[in-house]
């Protein structure tokens, strides 16, 4: 499947073809959902409706944001478990910079700014300490959760109203924008980050690095390196994510977004990234974050309880995985 | 490709089929209240559905049809989870809402939102900080403090030194039974010393406990009267007395209930519970989204009530009803 990725621009157009439409397989299972449930709810007009349509994709943009970057670090056959500590503290960042009398601008980098630092700590831990991701990343998120705990006191942050306020609202203030500013933001990064990922250098290292990491070091990439700027750009897009919930709550909360990682990295995974690395797209990362939130927003419409959406969720990760795991071996034996 | 779809299809139609709502209710315009809980778990929460269910009965018997949507935050008390029920319930285009908010800030904006898209909000148990609401329905902590001062003080003849144990920096709620407790004793009992007023005990039993235990190192040869303000301090107050083996020696007064509560009472190791009425919570919050909708003016703040509960009527009908409501009735 990599390897054919790679190098679609040498095998026969009618590969091409299967290619997107195995590529479409996420959108399909996308449309499915708002199809089944705009049937369902018994009013398509109400479900696909301008104000639901602006509603679900404000909900989207903070797991979509994160997802970009988690797409990356799981391409690169990494995980990183601290997403929703590093949210919390830097959203309570943001908001205490706020409070202090930064201007909104300098509050706002500076919370990003700690999402990066919070990556680039990652990034040591598994470079320089040589302890695997999954556990580097899950001692962040107990770090990162009780330094956004400590420096709060334990409170919620209450800012003052700002344009900072404005980002997700789901109605814009101006109106020409038709969905909130945060949904153009992540929509601007995810171009930026899909191109980044299939045109640049760095990209396709990213690739190397997941697809096979000894191969790529002996290809003369320097791994270590590699993985200290993965983490600390996904951290970036993570510490924006905390600015976009920090938006919505108006007020930065220590305690928001635990266990939203799983949220996260099941976007990517209903998008066709692969926890072994190598796999992954940008734009099906982006579509699993939609497929999770319109099931939320239709199982709700529906009037099903919490727990049928848990367990629909839950069971459209695996079907997800699996039917790619069944496509891709066909793909290798085709 | 031809399987995936065929995959996919299929399970479409089992969300179909396992989807058990048939649209066959029509006639007469039904009226939809989405009642929000802070999380649908503890006692607390299943009493404001039990009350909610009963209004939306006794409507539906009067002949205007009620549906009552039950719907908490995916995860119990995530502020963002709460905020897209809300936000679900107003594009859904519900009639009305009853929420019981998470946070008085971080709720504001989308109760706002709703309001623009016409749907009202009736706010349930703790404040919200906006205009934008129909009326808040909750109990009067303020009352609750008062009533547990007036109790401990009669039981105390007026006299003797006093302790009040705070509940937790910031918590709105449990500060205005503070603010009540001690505006009362003041004004009405002036010969009531109040030796310890400035302790916190944390959001928990266990970090309740310790504070309780330090306090009472401290006092525990002189203090005549304790006042806890909510379950969780009342609790921990109660253990940290049972192990020093002051319980029963102390005039203690709490807030809220659990069955250790009343068992407590029962063997006068406390002397009196204030408790609040979270079934009326809900009851009166659903009637009082539909008086709304109905054009009648609703009063912009409504008390739900708080009792104190002491040995003599705690077998009582009125008081059993209080501390288990017919929950089954309702919820079943």
């Amino acid at each position: 499947m990599v390897a054919e990725t790679r190098s679609n621009w040498t095998i026969s157009s009618a590969k091409v073809v299967r290619l997107w439409l195995n590529r479409l397989g996420p959108l399909l299972g996308l449309f499915l959902v708002i199809a089944t449930f705009a049937i369902l709810i018994g009013s398509p007009e109400r479900y696909l409706s301008l104000k639901n349509l602006r509603t679900v994709l404000s909900q989207t943009v903070i797991v979509a944001i994160g997802a970009i970057g988690m797409t990356i670090i799981i391409i690169s056959g990494g995980i990183d478990l601290s997403v929703g500590s590093a949210i919390a503290l830097t959203g309570v960042i943001a908001a205490l910079g706020i409070n202090a009398g930064w201007s909104t601008t300098v509050a706002l980098a500076a919370g990003i700014l700690v999402g990066g630092g919070v990556g680039f700590a990652n990034g040591l831990a598994i470079t320089r300490l040589r302890v695997v991701p999954f556990i580097a990343t899950l001692g962040m998120l107990g770090v990162a959760r009780g330094v956004a705990k400590g420096i709060s006191g334990s409170q919620t942050v209450n800012i003052p109203d700002t344009w900072a306020n404005d980002l997700l609202l789901t109605v814009p203030k101006r109106g020409w924008l038709l969905v909130a500013p945060g949904v153009w933001i992540a929509v601007a990064l995810a171009l930026v980050a899909a191109l980044m990922l299939r045109r640049t250098v760095f990209g396709r290292r990213v690739f190397a690095l997941g697809s096979n990491e000894a191969a790529a070091r002996a290809c003369g990439i320097a791994t270590d390196r590699m993985k200290i700027y993965i983490y600390s750009l996904a951290g970036l897009m993570f510490g924006l994510a905390g600015v976009m919930q920090m938006s919505r709550l108006r007020q930065g909360d220590p305690t928001v977004a635990a266990g939203l990682e799983l949220d996260i990295i099941a976007a990517v995974v209903i998008g066709g990234g692969s926890l072994s690395g190598g796999e992954g797209s940008i734009l099906g990362s982006m579509i699993g974050a939609l497929i999770m939130a319109f099931l939320r927003n239709g199982c709700q419409q529906v009037g099903w309880p919490n727990y049928i959406q848990e367990i629909i969720i839950g069971a459209l990760i695996v079907i997800a995985v699996a039917i790619d795991r069944w496509r891709s071996s066909r793909m290798a034996t085709a | 490709m031809r399987k995936i779809i065929s995959v996919l299809i299929i399970m479409a139609a089992i969300v179909t089929l396992s989807c058990k709502r048939s649209g066959s209710q029509s006639g007469k315009k039904k009226i939809t209240i989405a009642v929000i809980p802070k999380g649908t778990s503890h006692e607390f929460w299943k009493s404001i559905h039990a009350g909610s269910i009963k209004a939306a009965r006794e409507l539906s018997a009067q002949g205007s049809e009620v549906e009552i949507i039950w719907k908490g935050p995916l995860r119990e008390d995530d502020r963002e989870q709460q905020i897209q029920v809300v936000e679900g319930f107003t594009s859904q285009g519900v009639d009305g809402m009853v929420l019981a908010p998470l946070d008085d800030r971080a709720l504001a904006r989308p109760v706002e939102e709703a309001k623009n898209a016409g749907v009202p909000t009736v706010i349930i148990d703790s404040a919200l900080q906006s205009p934008a609401i129909v009326s808040f329905v909750a109990t009067d902590n303020r009352k609750g403090g008062m009533l547990a001062a007036d109790h401990l003080g009669e039981l105390l003849n007026g006299k003797g030194k006093v302790i009040l144990l705070r509940y937790a920096e910031g918590s709105a709620s449990t500060q205005d039974r503070e603010d009540g407790f001690l505006q009362e004793i003041k004004q009405k009992y002036p010969n009531i010393q109040l030796i310890s007023t400035d302790q916190y005990a944390g959001a928990t039993r266990d970090t309740a406990k310790r504070a309780s235990e330090n306090l009472l190192n401290r006092f525990g040869d002189e203090v005549q009267g304790i006042f806890c303000p909510n379950e969780s301090t009342t609790a921990g107050m109660l253990s940290a007395l049972q192990d020093s083996g002051k319980a029963g020696k102390v005039i203690f007064v709490g807030f809220d209930t659990s069955q250790m509560f009343i068992d407590a009472l029962r063997s006068k190791q406390l002397h009196g519970i204030v408790v609040q009425n979270p079934f009326n919570m809900g009851y009166l919050g659903v009637r009082t989204m539909f008086d709304s909708l109905q054009g009648k003016p609703v009063e912009k703040r409504i008390d739900t009530g708080v009792t104190m509960i002491t040995l003599d009527d705690l077998d009582g009908a009125e008081t059993q009803t209080l501390l288990h409501p017919p929950l089954d009735q309702y919820l079943k």
